[in-house]
């Protein structure tokens, strides 16, 4: 969707957030 | 009567039980095609529909019951297992709990007629808390339509489907092996897709640590975090500068965004 809309560097978090908070890294609250 | 119809009319309720369950547990193997024949000889009058329904509703309950309570259990990780064996690329997750949080329950009425969900609803019915009576009782109605609806294909089609026996009967054992190619056909082709689809997964994303780095440089891309309002609400963090937003309106968020910028997107 993003990529039509002419973006064309769009990548998705491998792992997603669950993979960044494994890796331990900072969190903020929504 | 052929020896191919007189098989499938002694053991066809059996087989019609066996293929929905195999279907409904998440491996490769259509059911529909064997409820439109189960249809078709019902309408020649050599199978009872109501015993091919009851057959088939049946192994969709004990099915899709298996994964509610795993879902129950075990939560969100079972939907991961459910997309390592159901070789169903396009049943992603994300996608599949916005459709299941934008219908609720009432989702499982049409679950069966959309390719990857079948087998994610349950699961993730458990894994959200629904009851049990509840769950049971829209999977039954969404099996009986879905059932039904082969059951009738089969029925309104007949006349084709006794010429397609005929002409496999024909064939004698070859008409076996015959089946047997077009399910491995099936199985290879997903299994093809699926892979794929992990390749060209694995090329465009980025790491965890590849996105810390470029955070800690001074290089943040724009980070969108497009996780569901449930998980959200189960788990309120997020990556430190990402954008909340829903599929629907990142429009809304990305509206000053030049397209040469790096978006990354995350979700569970």
């Amino acid at each position: 969707m993003l990529m039509e809309k002419g973006f064309t560097v769009v990548r998705p978090l491998a792992g997603g957030f669950d993979g960044w908070v494994e890796a331990g890294y900072p969190t903020e609250p929504v | 009567m052929t020896t191919l119809v007189h098989y499938l009319v002694q053991y066809g309720v059996a087989l019609v039980f066996l293929n929905v369950f195999l279907e409904q547990i998440g491996a490769p193997v259509p059911a529909l095609p064997t409820l439109i024949v189960a249809g078709a000889l019902a309408r020649d009058g050599k199978l009872s529909s109501t015993h091919v329904l009851v057959g088939a509703v049946a192994a969709c309950l004990i099915a899709d019951w298996l994964w509610f309570v795993l879902g129950r259990r075990y939560g969100y990780r079972v939907l991961r297992t459910i997309c390592r064996i159901s070789l169903s690329p396009d049943s992603c997750v994300r996608d599949t709990e916005a459709n299941f949080e934008r219908w609720g329950l009432k989702s499982l009425l049409f679950a069966k007629f959309i390719p990857g969900f079948s087998t994610v609803a349950p699961p993730l019915a458990g894994a959200t808390r629904h009851r049990t009576l509840q769950f049971l009782l829209y999977d039954g109605l969404g099996a009986i339509l879905w059932a039904g609806a082969g059951v009738a294909a089969g029925r309104a089609f007949h006349r084709a489907i006794d010429r397609l026996l005929l002409a496999l009967e024909r064939l004698g054992w070859w008409a076996v092996v015959f089946v047997i190619l077009i399910l491995a056909l099936i199985v290879l082709f997903k299994w093809w897709q699926r892979i794929g689809f992990y390749r060209q997964l694995r090329m465009a994303r980025i790491t965890v640590d590849e996105l810390r780095a470029m955070i800690d440089g001074g290089q943040a891309p724009v980070v969108l975090d497009v996780r569901t309002p449930s998980v959200r609400k189960r788990d309120p963090r997020r990556i430190p500068t990402a954008i909340v937003t829903e599929s629907a309106e990142i429009d809304l968020h990305i509206g000053d965004v030049p397209p040469h910028k790096e978006i990354v997107l995350y979700c569970t």
